[in-house]
């Protein structure tokens, strides 16, 4: 077991390697009520071409199977997953993203038990063809409650403009047309070759005594037989790396009071996993905050004459393979808004010169931010990314962030911000 | 602690080290009328917005990236008749950033608190003009999020129609109309002059020291009436609509009336109840609605023990409607009659008293407990409240699920038009 001390921060994580390659790792919050566990599988909804395990080639799965094989890892012959931990007093919920699959629980009384649960439920697969078809049904649901989302038709519209040929613009619960192909021989095909303990990792916070919470995974571990581990086999190359697909603008017509728009941009340098990785986000994200977060002038020049109000807000995300940013607002000019953001964007250099002597405080505030989190069990395991960021968690990424120079934040803006990345997509009311 | 500023002026420090940041909670809570709730909800929203020392958005944003990002934020709310503006700051332990941030805070919210951008008995026009313009659109596209607008619809249809509980906390669009950067200085005066305040300090701070910190805050004196916070209205006929809009997803919703309020003998027995019945994963409704029939994508019940209202929301195609409601209602009857296992029981009271203890957990909650608690003089241990939960038993769910009277069912179908 290895012991990572953080004494600025009082905390300490304390990690394993099992046998089989699963990583453990637990930080303990000794005055907490509860206990917070969340397993990863290196596996989401762009994986969809890949190497069955035990076969040579290539196969391509319907999309939505990361998803589908999420809510059905729950249901098993005799019993569900949930009335397990239902029974343990404890909580439990599951999510898939673009590029991983995760389960979790929170509890405050037999941690033991759960965690049990847990690692029995998601290394246990039973899927049969009645189960699978009933679960068509309840995602087909979960599918329409997003269709009449604006906002999720927003993010997947600008998602569909950066990426057009690519897995991520499709919703990660697939298409009502994609899920009806899925059958139960594809879920076990997929369960074989992603659920191998090897990429997996299992992130417990709160209120546990370590080395006997690693001594429980590593009995369960033990207690069951493992395949020989095999190296995941995944394809995964953008359609046009140079981002010559990329379509500028595109409206769709709904059922909105007010106009959205989101402008996006797509990063289209290939950015290397690792700390390197982590550098490069939070740099990015300084820049973004620096040109657009309300302590810049140009925030509040937007602001008062209507272009944004409290709708605007931006993000940017980083997974496995690609990275992009965007930011949106519910208003009345469309064109304005994104006219005046692409503006910004074009010229970050001058912008980001301008609002050097907010970039201090600036990193201040995001290490505020930083150290507010490590107050939540949640944000503490969810934030861990894995072998993206090379196995890096919260508490290192104080230190990476203290690292951030202002001129490391300038020498992101060509890399990241490049015309041909740039789109817009609009939301507009159906009436009009 | 407890501490009294001023008279109608109370403060509470819960000093502890379970956490890295600290929460400060500044209430200011009056009855509700008509007529002031969007009026208050745009001083929540102007309040926020400026300062005489920090005269925009930008210079007060500045300032709080300088303390460490500390969060900065007023917001309208409600508990049964109470109509509250929430200042509410959350910041660094002096240990995790500088020594004195507590101090800087607390005059921040000083400035905040007393000092608004107001010139010639006016708030800044310009502030006032776009804040009015972003709460009106605010409000508007709130309509987008069909859930919400589904919930907004069906409160229209339980509560009586001359009460103010049918307005929402924020306000409404009509009545924004006749405000005036004036008037509203007349709704801030009266709240700063007259409102009851509850002021909430959690974290690792030093009580004294904290204490002498807030009482740089000039609050003064004020009477405190004694008001009915909670809300009670008289049974009325089952009230039904039905509204047609293009949508995938049809939305079914029904508000029943349970006359158990927060403090009661049976508050703990309803919330067992509305576990038992909806509030869980483990429930009736997400059981039988949404898994065994595959009827709905969400089917669950929320309580509301300010107000005395039970409602049941459920996610659904079109066509199964009347299927959806004969499964609600079988669901509600098997509860009256007891039709629920001592295992299913003992489950939704393990969950709730495992959402209690996670509750404890985080620091934001932990002030928001430790302000209703203020208001309502009602302070518990976490043994009390445990085993207040744990005391719950079947004939107590029964006894108070047979006081559920429907009131009103709601359906907005989304079949195409």
């Amino acid at each position: 077991m290895e012991k990572h001390q953080y004494s600025r921060f009082n905390e300490t994580i304390y990690s394993q390697k099992m046998d089989n390659g699963l990583l453990v790792q637990v930080l303990p919050k000794k005055d907490f009520h509860k206990a917070y566990a969340i397993l990863t599988v290196d596996f989401g909804s762009i994986d969809r071409t890949f190497v069955p395990k035990g076969q040579t080639d290539m196969i391509t799965i319907p999309d939505g199977i990361a998803h589908f094989l999420e809510h059905k890892m729950f249901e098993k012959e005799d019993h569900d997953a949930f009335d397990l931990f239902g029974k343990l007093g404890a909580d439990s919920n599951a999510f898939t993203s673009f590029t991983q699959t995760s389960y979790l629980f929170s509890g405050s009384d037999h941690i033991h038990e759960n965690l049990d649960v847990l690692l029995d439920f998601v290394q246990d697969p039973y899927f049969s063809a009645k189960t699978v078809e009933k679960e068509k049904g309840i995602i087909g649901q979960e599918i329409s409650m997003y269709d009449d989302d604006p906002n999720w038709r927003l993010y997947f519209g600008i998602l569909g403009n950066i990426y057009p040929q690519d897995p991520m613009h499709i919703d990660i619960a697939g298409t009502k047309e994609t899920i009806a192909k899925i059958s139960a021989d594809d879920l076990y095909t997929t369960y074989n070759t992603f659920y191998q303990p090897n990429n997996m990792n299992l992130f417990i916070v709160g209120n546990v005594e370590p080395e006997a919470t690693i001594q429980w995974v590593e009995a369960n571990q033990q207690a069951k037989q493992f395949d020989e581990p095999t190296d995941v086999e995944v394809s995964f190359e953008l359609n046009a790396p140079d981002g010559s697909d990329v379509i500028p603008f595109r409206t769709l017509e709904m059922d909105v009071s007010r106009p959205k728009v989101m402008v996006g941009i797509r990063g289209l340098k290939e950015i290397e996993p690792g700390r390197e990785g982590l550098k490069y986000r939070i740099a990015v994200e300084l820049l973004l905050d620096t040109l657009f977060d309300d302590t810049s002038d140009k925030y509040l020049e937007l602001y008062d004459n209507g272009t944004i109000d409290d709708s605007f807000s931006y993000n940017f995300e980083m997974q496995r393979g690609f990275h992009f940013a965007y930011f949106s607002a519910d208003t009345d000019d469309t064109e304005r808004f994104s006219d005046e953001i692409v503006d910004i964007l074009e010229h970050a250099n001058d912008y980001l010169v301008q609002g050097q002597d907010r970039f201090e405080n600036l990193k201040r505030s995001i290490l505020g931010r930083m150290i507010g989190m490590m107050d939540s069990p949640e944000a503490i395991s969810n934030r861990y990314a894995g072998k993206l960021f090379g196995n890096t968690n919260l508490l290192d990424e104080v230190e990476i962030l203290e690292s951030v120079t202002f001129d490391d934040v300038l020498s992101v803006i060509p890399e990241f911000i490049q015309p041909a990345g740039i789109s817009v997509f609009h939301i507009i009311p159906r009436n009009n | 602690m407890h501490f009294n500023l001023t008279e109608g002026v109370d403060l509470s420090i819960i000093k502890t080290s379970q956490f890295k940041t600290n929460q400060i909670i500044v209430n200011f809570a009056t009855t509700q009328t008509e007529k002031y709730i969007t009026a208050r909800s745009l001083l929540a929203d102007v309040m926020e917005t400026s300062t005489q020392k920090y005269p925009t958005q930008t210079a007060l944003a500045r300032r709080e990236a300088e303390l460490y990002g500390m969060y900065l934020g007023t917001n309208a709310s409600r508990i049964g008749n109470l109509h509250n503006i929430k200042i509410r700051a959350s910041f660094l332990n002096d240990q995790y950033s500088q020594s004195g941030l507590l101090n800087q805070v607390i005059e921040t919210l000083g400035e905040l608190i007393f000092r608004p951008l107001v010139n010639d008995g006016k708030f800044d026009e310009a502030t006032f003009n776009t804040q009015k313009t972003n709460l009106a659109s605010s409000i508007t596209s709130l309509n987008d999020d069909k859930q919400y607008y589904a919930s907004m619809e069906l409160r229209k249809l339980f509560f009586d129609n001359d009460s103010a509980m049918q307005i929402p906390s924020f306000g409404r669009v009509s009545d924004l109309e006749g405000l005036t950067a004036a008037k509203l200085v007349d709704v801030y005066q009266e709240m700063i002059t007259h409102d009851k305040i509850n002021i909430v300090l959690l974290g690792d701070v030093d009580e004294q020291q904290a204490l002498a910190d807030f009482s740089q805050l000039k609050f003064s004196p004020r009477e405190i009436k004694d008001t009915t916070v909670l809300y009670r209205q008289a049974l009325h006929e089952v009230f039904e609509k039905e509204e047609k809009q293009e949508l995938k997803q049809s939305k079914l919703n029904l508000a029943y009336r349970l006359p158990v309020y927060f403090q009661d003998t049976k508050y703990y027995a309803a919330i067992v109840m509305n576990g038992i019945l909806g509030g869980t994963p483990l429930s009736k409704l997400f059981v039988n609605v949404r898994e065994k029939e595959s009827l709905a994508y969400y089917a669950n019940s929320n309580f509301n023990a300010f107000n005395g209202v039970l409602t049941i929301q459920t996610g659904i195609e079109s066509q199964n409607k009347g299927k959806a409601i004969k499964l609600i209602k079988q669901q509600v009857a098997a509860v009256e009659l007891g039709d629920f296992s001592d295992e299913l029981l003992q489950e939704v009271k393990d969950g709730l008293v495992h959402h209690f203890l996670s509750g404890l957990d985080s620091s934001s909650n932990g002030a928001e407990r430790a302000l209703m608690n203020d208001m309502f003089d009602n302070e518990k241990t976490i043994d009390e409240v445990v085993g207040a939960i744990n005391a719950v038993d079947a004939d107590a769910v029964v006894e108070v699920a047979k006081l559920l009277k429907l009131q009103a069912v709601y359906f907005l179908n989304g079949e195409s038009i």
